[in-house]
């Protein structure tokens, strides 16, 4: 599956406000659902947080979790305008962050495939330098798909 | 407990098991998102909580199917139940507040808000 047909423009905020990690989260969540349903999430992807930061360092962080509340794979895309503290593994500040969440029936595991492919792209763009890059969420989706394909081509 | 209070109660409880299931994944490990072994033991503690907070029978019926299934919870799309894609019988669908199980699989189903 294609990591960029799976972000949508409207889910992807490039100039999001900076503030507290949760705060963040939540944003990000609420652009997906709204009500009890996106306060459900928020309570698993915090939980999950309390486990153990998903800052996987060099300033992303992937926020996920399963719930019940959504059909298909969703996926949120936020940058923030400042860096954030997140607890990321190597201590550094997230700006960038890739926000999934999945349904509990999934067949094939699209959704650790999925996990798994957008911490590789993530650690290609940091490689890069590329990050700030994008300046439209067009600009960011044709950056994903660009270095998925180059990806794809090393293999 | 109203039957609101029980959903929310067996839906978070099901989300930290999704949780706990994807965490014993070996490709979930391999991506680099290990949690460690006391981390993962605080949430299984979390999700008893929560199990204890639910009444009897159904916190039952939860870690029956659980056992059975590994997911206990299933939820409902045009009228199937999405655990063993049987359809549902018609009565069924016109949703009550009450905690309903899937006459065919028993899973508990769950009917998500569009």
């Amino acid at each position: 599956m294609n990591l960029a047909s799976l972000l949508a423009k409207e889910r992807i905020n490039l100039s999001l406000k900076p503030g507290k990690k949760n705060k963040v989260i939540e944003d990000l969540v609420y652009s997906i659902k709204k009500g009890a349903d996106a306060e459900l999430i928020v309570s698993t992807l915090l939980k999950r947080e309390e486990l153990g930061s998903t800052g996987i360092g060099k300033g992303i962080a992937i926020p996920h979790c399963r719930s019940l509340a959504v059909d298909k794979l969703e996926i949120a895309v936020g940058r923030t305008t400042k860096p954030i503290s997140f607890n990321a593994i190597d201590k550094k500040p997230v700006s960038l962050i890739f926000l999934i969440i999945a349904p509990p029936q999934d067949p094939g595991n699209q959704y650790l495939i999925t996990l798994g492919k957008i911490v590789q792209i993530a650690k290609e763009l940091t490689k890069k330098h590329i990050i700030q890059k994008p300046q439209t969420p067009e600009e960011f989706i044709t950056l994903i798909d660009q270095t998925e394909k180059e990806l794809r081509k090393r293999k | 407990m109203t039957s609101e209070l029980i959903e929310m109660h067996l839906k978070l409880l099901f989300d930290y098991d999704n949780l706990l299931n994807d965490m014993d994944e070996p490709s979930y490990k391999k991506i680099g998102f290990e949690v460690r072994s006391e981390d993962r033991l605080s949430l299984v503690r979390t999700r008893n909580d929560l199990l204890k907070k639910l009444p009897a029978e159904i916190a039952d019926a939860y870690e029956r199917l659980k056992k059975r299934y590994k997911r206990a919870i299933a939820p409902v799309e045009n009228g199937f139940c999405f655990g063993c894609f049987q359809k549902l019988p018609t009565q069924l669908l016109t949703r009550s507040k009450e905690i309903i199980y899937c006459p065919n699989c028993g899973r508990i189903l769950y009917w998500r808000k569009k």
